[in-house]
């Protein structure tokens, strides 16, 4: 096996890795600081993948205007997000955590048929912007500019929502419910607007990871439900509600499948799997997360 | 209100008169389809095909008189809910026969339920052949789709015409269809070029959102040409994380995908970022830029974008349009609703499609559906790639066992 090839399946791996990183970091983000396990997160993924498209159509529709798209399709699930929140999420902090599942598995059906009744059951498609289409020589691999570019947006958006919590009054604040939101309420600050604003922030995160997969994958229905699988594995691997956790757990993720169908090639799911069953007896917490 | 009492009387006076009543009752089909999640990008224009030919049919004077009616129900892709619909069809709607299904999931569980309830059942769309492989044939279940052993055997002739390529890799989607068809191609690629190597065998899972690993490892292997099973809204993904990879240059194109990329609906969702110049299939092209289209198809095209509104109208509505067409046709040879009569007339029954004659084979109740290949190119006058010179495939196919 020659070192270029390794280094072409690493960066495949780190692709990988760093798309469902965008995607996951929203699920965590919300588990760690909310508490609240949201299976509609794949949806809200759905939607800003859906968005893309239609802004694309609207703005230019020979592929131009894409930056555009993203901004109103992440703002808008981002919108869209807080807006659940503020409607419903808001009866049902405290309760069980069943019907916080039960809310967020309806919330997965409905947007998937409002998806389905507005854009059809078509397979729709975003091209690459002009810009980022081509590819580099790296070491005498071919890297697509495109997906160079996602595994640049991994790192720099992990590094922004650590600055968000740990270096920010309003991360302080996000912590300290985390802790203690009775607590915190008592002394005088606004969690209801905190939750809201963590919940825009996560599905904004959504929006976003949904419009940027746009220029390498399909828009079809069912996309929420594919990628919400993943996206909970990933969290689990590495420790629900850390962010770092979270990240490495995609990295693990990437590499684990990128090298492991190079060992058992006709068994792409077994060594991602296998390797979330040890984890989960090893450390049921996750690798970076704390004992519950 | 008068209008409605109006109504209430006549049917009051056609029910005491039965053979008018009888007329007046419809041919229920139960219409079985996947309109929610991926495949529903099937189910939708194969119900559209479907709602075409029942319109057709309608418009001059039904079946023995009588009009034909579609039950929908979404099926969702999943055989539990197949079977169920079905079951509800039968039992509560008490429709006549079932069309329906997509997935080769779905198609053998409402077989069996065809079977149980002695009622007809045309699949139009699934191509696993256990399906109706001897031990799973019974007198009531009929396929109009093409197989994964026709598509191996037409997509293994394409291949073997590149008389230059020593070594094939192959990808396709992990699970019964892509493991069927990929084997399919092997064995048959085995027979007509002895001399060609298989060097590489990927199986992403069905849904990868990410085909990067697979590509690189693929390509690694330095291939001279691909054959490809990955379909749909997988194969938009792939070729768009492929293309960029220098995967299409490495191999000169020399790709044949067997999947049904060369549909309208997968054109007209890639436009420009179509490989240009691989081989693909299509049940229907829609577009015939060679000019020597059949004047049954140019037809049916014509009615088809009248009824979608679409100028460029999906090919998978094909299928249920043929299906619906063949139901008919065994319903007026045997001159009865009966499923023991109709089973009958539909077994070695010849019919006409839009896209040539078809017979249901004696033994296995099914067309062995050749496919139009072809390559994929770039035309002036269409906004996505357009297959040169529509190809039956393979031109011949006789069953084994």
């Amino acid at each position: 096996m020659s070192s270029s090839f390794l280094f072409s399946q690493f960066m495949g791996g780190l692709t990988t890795a760093m798309f469902l990183f965008l995607i996951a970091s929203g699920l965590s983000l919300v588990f760690g600081v909310m508490r609240i396990i949201n299976f509609a997160h794949g949806s809200f993924y759905m939607v800003g993948a859906y968005l893309a498209w239609q802004a694309v159509q609207w703005v230019h529709p020979t592929g131009g205007g894409f930056w555009l798209a993203v901004v109103i399709a992440a703002v808008g699930v981002g919108l869209l997000g807080a807006l659940t929140e503020r409607l419903f999420f808001r009866s049902l902090y405290g309760r069980e955590e069943l019907y916080q599942l039960l809310f967020t598995y309806a919330l997965v059906l409905i947007l998937g048929d409002a998806a389905k009744f507005v854009w059809g059951t078509d397979q729709l498609s975003v091209s690459a912007p002009p810009a980022l289409a081509g590819s580099v020589q790296i070491f005498g691999t071919t890297q697509p500019l495109y997906t160079l570019f996602i595994i640049a947006i991994g790192p720099a958006i992990a590094f922004a929502l650590w600055l968000l919590l740990n270096r920010t009054g309003a991360g302080r604040m996000l912590r300290a419910a985390q802790m203690d939101r009775e607590m915190l309420d008592a002394l005088g600050a606004n969690v209801g607007t905190i939750y809201t604003l963590m919940f825009a922030v996560s599905a904004f995160l959504a929006g976003l990871s949904g419009a940027l997969v746009t220029p390498i994958e399909s828009i079809v229905p069912g996309m929420d439900v594919l990628i919400i699988v993943q996206a909970f594995i990933v969290v689990v691997i590495g420790g629900m509600g850390s962010l770092w956790g979270t990240f490495w757990g995609s990295v693990i993720y990437g590499q684990v499948l990128s090298f492991g169908i190079l060992i058992f090639p006709g068994f792409s799911l077994f060594s991602v799997f296998a390797l979330m069953a040890v984890i989960l007896i090893v450390r049921p917490w996750g690798l970076f997360g704390r004992p519950l | 209100m008068n209008c409605r009492f109006g109504l209430a009387l006549a049917s009051l006076l056609l029910s005491s008169w039965p053979l008018a009543a009888n007329a007046a009752d419809t041919i229920k089909i139960g219409f079985p389809i996947p309109l929610s999640g991926p495949v529903a990008v099937y189910g939708q224009p194969v119900l559209k095909g479907a709602q075409l030919a029942v319109s057709q049919i309608n418009a001059n004077g039904g079946v023995l008189g009588r009009k034909l009616e579609l039950l929908v129900r979404d099926s969702k892709a999943n055989a539990d809910e197949a079977v169920r619909v079905s079951r509800e069809l039968i039992i509560k709607d008490g429709v006549d026969f079932l069309v329906g299904t997509v997935t080769s999931a779905e198609a053998p569980a409402v077989s069996t339920v065809a079977k149980e309830n002695k009622i007809v059942f045309l699949a139009p769309v699934a191509e696993s052949t256990i399906l109706t492989d001897p031990q799973h044939i019974h007198p009531y279940i009929f396929r109009t789709n093409s197989n994964t052993d026709v598509e191996g055997l037409a997509s293994a002739t394409e291949i073997a015409r590149w008389k230059d390529v020593k070594t094939v890799a192959t990808i396709g989607p992990d699970y019964a269809y892509g493991r069927d068809l990929i084997a399919a191609v092997v064995a048959n690629l085995k027979k007509l070029r002895p001399d060609i190597q298989i060097v590489d065998q990927q199986w992403p899972k069905l849904g990868e959102p990410d085909f990067t690993s697979f590509i690189t490892a693929q390509m690694s292997k330095k291939p001279d040409a691909v054959e490809c099973a990955v379909f749909a809204g997988d194969f938009i993904t792939f070729a768009k994380e492929a293309a960029p990879l220098g995967y299409f240059k490495m191999i000169d194109n020399r790709m044949v995908d067997s999947g049904g990329v060369g549909t309208i609906e997968e054109v007209k969702a890639l436009g420009n970022d179509y490989p240009y110049g691989i081989v693909a299939n299509t049940e229907d092209p829609v577009i015939w830029t060679s000019g020597n289209e059949p004047p049954e198809h140019a037809k049916y095209i014509a009615a088809l974008r009248q009824f979608t509104h679409e100028q460029y109208p999906p090919s998978w509505a094909v299928q249920g349009y043929l299906t619906v067409s063949a139901l008919a046709d065994g319903i007026r040879k045997a001159g009865s609703t009966n499923s023991d009569a109709v089973s009958k007339a539909l077994i070695g029954m010849t019919f006409d499609t839009p896209i040539g004659k078809r017979t249901f084979n004696v033994k296995f109740h099914e067309t062995f559906q050749p496919e139009f290949y072809g390559t994929m190119v770039k035309e002036a006058a269409y906004p996505f790639a357009v297959m040169k010179d529509p190809e039956l495939l393979p031109q011949s196919y006789t069953p084994t066992n």
